[in-house]
């Protein structure tokens, strides 16, 4: 599971372990991370896309197993139903019932939206990066709601393949990540994901609803709610193939 | 024949009898011969321009690929041969210059854009002399050496992604198995070309580190060679092609950039339809001209006729008299074309139309030419079809009835 976005929704939060050792910034990314994948999940999730002049909602399932294999495939609308798109290590495919075909994502359409969402297939399909690709540094410690909160600067590395000047991460003590911000070279923040509601869920606290907004165009955001989490649950590694992509098999 | 120097002055004198007549008619052929040169000097600038900017972008004179690049320019088609070797086949070849890069499509991305541009992954010395990028005229500077790990891209692509030098920027490729190959890379410098779609197409990044991202080991995608003249590259394409074997594709320019390389034929073409067509119109005038010139002398042709002029005489007094009426009128238009064309030669500024220009791959700057060819072309045009359209009238002038001609009121 390589989303970066979708990296909060699934988190898994155990509870904060008790040992109190100072922990540098990079192991409560890997943390965060670490703890949001788990083993394996499955996840019912509902994707708002709004826009000034329309809306629309979409039903996804998904399915992550380790690293790097995730599956997502949509259960509503019905029209959009079967669209999936499946995700193993760098590369991803997609396939859509009406035209019945599986299609390599090429690197050129990367950078594209996906499935018309503000999220680009590179954030859905590269979310990992996050973790080698940047130096982190802790930029303040502050207490919430009896909670603390770390707030870590990672900076990509000279060579990494990543756009941003810094990302800055808000992440509980107990693993929740409740802020994502993405700030230009300038230092002016591009675009933001934002923890709106965190529950319990699936046995874990976790962000159930989370919401991405471009600060050009406050208008335009993209939300995820979390319907029905399960963790930990036995995935055979058939699900992540070419084939289970394109006849879902239960 | 003769007859010919009394008919030439015969033809002389009645041309200068009806002065401003001729003036008029040397005024509509200087002016057409005129519009004919200075017309196919600007066209004839546009295209030298056109190619030698073509050319320099292509660039080089012949290249070699792999035999598929040409039709998928992918990175799976690279040359068979590695850098190495290849140094050691073209390194002394005697070569103006040669070089080889990598040359891929690939996307650039900047926090707010993305791009479609051409990857090129070259040795920034070896292009040095030919390459249309003033290394100088860098805003920033140049790459440096192969391994540089910056990048150079246009200055209205850098505008299009909102980005400038010093700021980072990711290119995004495809490995040979198909794998996303990406890298970030700070942008070093800003480069300008005089078309604006060039600044907006390539992407320069250091060969060595291009072949590190896209994990091609030592390979190339095309070498380019430099030879003495554009219009005559069969001396190195002969060389390049004794130098290797079935497993490349060796290409002159004209087949690399076929467009280009039939604008320098239809060029030809295009001059003489241009020149005859001038000719058409102007032609009418001179048809008149020389029919009144006819009529208003019935009576004295007739009187000549009567005479004992014999009918060819006349004939060749009116035709001597129109290739004089042209000769002078061409010899006028001539001047006329070498004094306007010579102070144009270095530079019009047509930048207001730059953006129409462009789509046909015109800089914005027009230098015009004049070369000798065609200043001889439309002459000799003029004088051969004006010798056509004259012979009507001039036979219609010598088949005069005598008797009837003199009495005619």
């Amino acid at each position: 599971m390589k989303k970066r976005y979708l990296l909060p929704l699934l988190l898994l939060a155990l509870p904060a372990f008790a040992a109190e050792e100072e922990r540098d910034a990079t192991q409560i990314v890997r943390d965060a991370i670490d703890h949001w994948r788990g083993l394996t999940s499955y996840t019912v999730m509902t994707m708002v896309i709004h826009r000034p002049d329309w809306e629309r909602s979409m039903t996804m399932e998904a399915w992550t197993k380790g690293d790097d294999h995730s599956l997502v495939r949509v259960i509503e609308p019905k029209k959009d139903r079967g669209n999936g798109t499946l995700t193993d290590e760098n590369s991803m495919w997609t396939f859509s019932p009406k035209v019945n075909r599986v299609i390599k994502v090429p690197s050129s359409m990367m950078g594209q939206s996906w499935m018309g969402s503000d999220f680009s297939n590179k954030d859905i399909a590269r979310a990992d990066d996050i973790i080698d690709q940047y130096d982190h540094t802790i930029l303040s410690t502050e207490v919430v709601d009896d909670m603390e909160v770390f707030r870590i600067e990672s900076i990509p590395h000279e060579d990494a393949a990543v756009v941003w000047g810094s990302e800055v991460l808000a992440i509980r003590d107990d693993h929740v990540v409740i802020e994502h911000a993405f700030y230009d070279q300038d230092g002016e923040l591009v675009k933001k994901l934002v923890s709106l509601e965190i529950e319990e869920m699936g046995g874990r606290t976790i962000a159930s609803r989370q919401r991405m907004v471009k600060t050009d165009e406050p208008d335009e955001w993209t939300e995820i709610a979390v319907d029905e989490v399960e963790y930990e649950i036995d995935l055979k590694d058939s699900v992540f193939t070419l084939s289970n992509l394109r006849n879902p098999r239960d | 024949m003769r007859m010919l120097p009394v008919l030439s002055r015969l033809a002389w004198r009645y041309l200068w009898r009806n002065h401003r007549r001729t003036i008029v008619m040397l005024g509509a052929i200087s002016v057409g011969a005129w519009a004919m040169i200075f017309m196919t000097a600007l066209t004839r600038g546009m295209v030298d321009q056109m190619i030698a900017d073509g050319i320099s972008v292509i660039p080089g004179h012949v290249q070699i690929h792999n035999p598929d690049y040409l039709d998928d320019p992918s990175v799976s088609n690279r040359i068979a041969l590695t850098d190495t070797e290849l140094t050691q086949r073209f390194g002394d070849a005697g070569f103006d210059a040669w070089a080889s890069r990598v040359r891929v499509p690939a996307v650039i991305t900047s926090e707010r854009e993305s791009r479609g541009v051409t990857l090129l992954g070259i040795d920034p010395d070896a292009e040095r002399t030919f390459s249309f990028v003033d290394y100088d005229a860098v805003d920033g500077r140049f790459l440096e050496d192969p391994e540089d790990n910056g990048v150079v891209i246009g200055a209205k692509l850098a505008d299009t992604l909102e980005t400038e030098v010093g700021k980072r920027i990711v290119l995004m490729s495809q490995d040979p198995d198909n794998d996303i190959a990406d890298r970030g890379f700070r942008v070093v410098g800003l480069f300008h070309a005089n078309m604006e779609v060039y600044e907006e197409t390539y992407a320069f990044v250091g060969k060595r580190t291009a072949q590190k991202m896209l994990r091609i080991g030592d390979t190339v995608s095309e070498v380019v060679f430099v030879g003495d003249d554009y219009r005559d590259v069969e001396p190195v394409f002969q060389k390049v092609s004794a130098a290797v074997d079935d497993s490349v594709k060796v290409s002159r320019w004209t087949e690399v950039d076929t467009y280009l390389g039939t604008m320098l034929g239809v060029m030809d073409g295009f001059v003489l339809i241009w020149v005859i067509v001038i000719f058409l119109a102007l032609s009418f005038g001179l048809v008149n001209t020389l029919v009144m010139a006819v009529f208003e002398r019935v009576r004295e042709i007739g009187l000549m006729l009567a005479l004992g002029m014999k009918p060819m005489s006349i004939l060749g007094q009116i035709i001597i008299e129109s290739m004089m009426l042209l000769a002078v009128g061409l010899l006028i238009g001539d001047v006329l074309a070498y004094v306007t064309v010579k102070p144009l030669e270095s530079g019009i500024d047509i930048s207001i139309v730059a953006k129409g220009m462009e789509m046909f791959g015109a800089s914005s700057i027009l230098y015009p030419k004049l070369y000798m060819d065609d200043v001889i072309l439309s002459n000799v045009v003029v004088l051969v079809l004006g010798f056509l359209a004259s012979l009507s009238p001039a036979w219609r002038a010598s088949r005069y009835e005598p008797v009837e001609a003199i009495t005619k009121v």
